[in-house]
């Protein structure tokens, strides 16, 4: 059977051949620890390194590439956008946060802020 | 008197509940995955689907109200999951609008819920009824388990067909592309959050129920969509005299 190695919890996850499953579902499912806070591809919380069986990954979707930018040629993906169908290592900083916690989600929120003090 | 279900097998009883009313085999699902609809349907699709999926952070809302403090794992998923249908990135029904209009029709049609069957209309009652009234957890398991959870296996079957066969671009199809992701991840954390707080046989058969429920709801509006604008009963001639 496939197995996703979780090595930074050293956690292993064994799912069914011929399945596609997604990286970020099987690791909250199996209690693997990756930090994660949206599920949209948005906050780059749940960036991971893959170490091994990159061949395995789901081809990346424009959302994703734009996400990660160099860090996508780092060897980075962002778990909660990535179906595996084979065997894979993955790694990340127990740590992380989002890519740019003060930039994207903030301006959009001001957005709507102002909007409010413009109307009164 | 029932027994509570350990985690693993109120787990698989609840996977149990959707099986066999999975809305990825209704008709009009069918008919979208074999490239057998015209744009025309997904219009129609669209002003219905909105008044389902529309209300969806205000749903959560009222689960949100129900949800009790000491609940903090459920509180967050539930704001999070409002804050992506509204405010993360493009709110989410902005981007069912914009499929909609490449579609043909217009954002004033897909809002006018004279513009939605029945059906979608009961369906949109039953969210919002068991959001207002049932225990944070079975709302839960109904809205997000038995409803939300299941997008993914629709959705991955039916965006290659927008983009491969009917021509729309990766921006026009953007809703059914973050959705197959997004849902994904809220449907696993639904699941979780069911299996925490679920804490009595009665609450655990409350969610089965609603679950089973809501699985037949989610099928019946797409089956209502095929019925309706796909290949709807022929109008009676002579329909009879209505009954006093």
């Amino acid at each position: 059977m496939p197995t996703i190695r979780f090595s930074t919890s050293d956690r292993e996850v064994e799912f069914a051949d011929g399945d596609e499953v997604n990286l970020l579902r099987v690791a909250i499912r199996n209690d693997c620890g990756i930090p994660f806070k949206c599920a949209s591809g948005n906050c780059g919380t749940d960036r991971v390194r893959v170490e091994a069986g990159a061949d395995h990954c789901s081809t990346p979707r424009r959302r994703e590439r734009e996400r990660l930018g160099e860090l996508f040629d780092q060897g980075y993906r962002l778990a909660c956008q990535t179906y595996v169908n084979g065997d894979v290592t993955v790694a990340w900083d127990p740590e992380q946060i989002g890519l740019d916690a003060g930039s994207k989600v903030y301006d959009k929120l001001r957005q709507v802020w102002l909007a409010k003090d413009d109307g009164g | 008197m029932a027994e509570l279900l350990s985690k693993p097998a109120f787990r698989e009883a609840l996977e149990d509940a959707i099986k066999g009313r999975e809305a990825k085999n209704a008709s009009f699902s069918q008919a979208w995955a074999n490239g057998e609809l015209s744009r025309e349907h997904f219009a129609r699709w669209a002003e219905n689907h909105y008044h389902y999926v529309g209300p969806f952070a205000d749903y959560l809302g009222y689960i949100y109200s129900n949800t009790p403090d000491t609940a903090t794992d459920a509180k967050d998923f539930l704001l999070q999951n409002m804050y992506e249908e509204e405010l993360s990135d493009v709110r989410h029904t902005d981007l069912l609008i914009r499929f909609a209009e490449a579609c043909g029709t217009t954002r004033e049609r897909v809002m006018d819920v004279d513009n939605a069957t029945a059906v979608t209309r009961g369906l949109q009652g039953w969210c919002y009824a068991i959001s207002m009234r049932e225990h944070f957890a079975v709302a839960t398991a109904a809205l997000v388990v038995g409803l939300e959870s299941q997008v993914p296996s629709i959705y991955r079957r039916q965006y290659p067909v927008l983009i491969e066969k009917y021509g729309f671009t990766e921006e026009e199809a953007e809703f059914f592309d973050l959705h197959i992701t997004s849902d994904e991840i809220h449907g696993e954390r639904g699941y979780q959050i069911v299996l925490e707080h679920a804490t009595t046989p009665e609450l655990q058969a409350r969610c089965l129920q609603l679950v089973r429920h809501g699985a037949e709801a989610r099928f019946s509006y797409t089956k209502a969509l095929y019925d309706t604008y796909v290949s709807p009963e022929p109008a009676v001639a002579n329909p009879a005299p209505a009954l006093a």
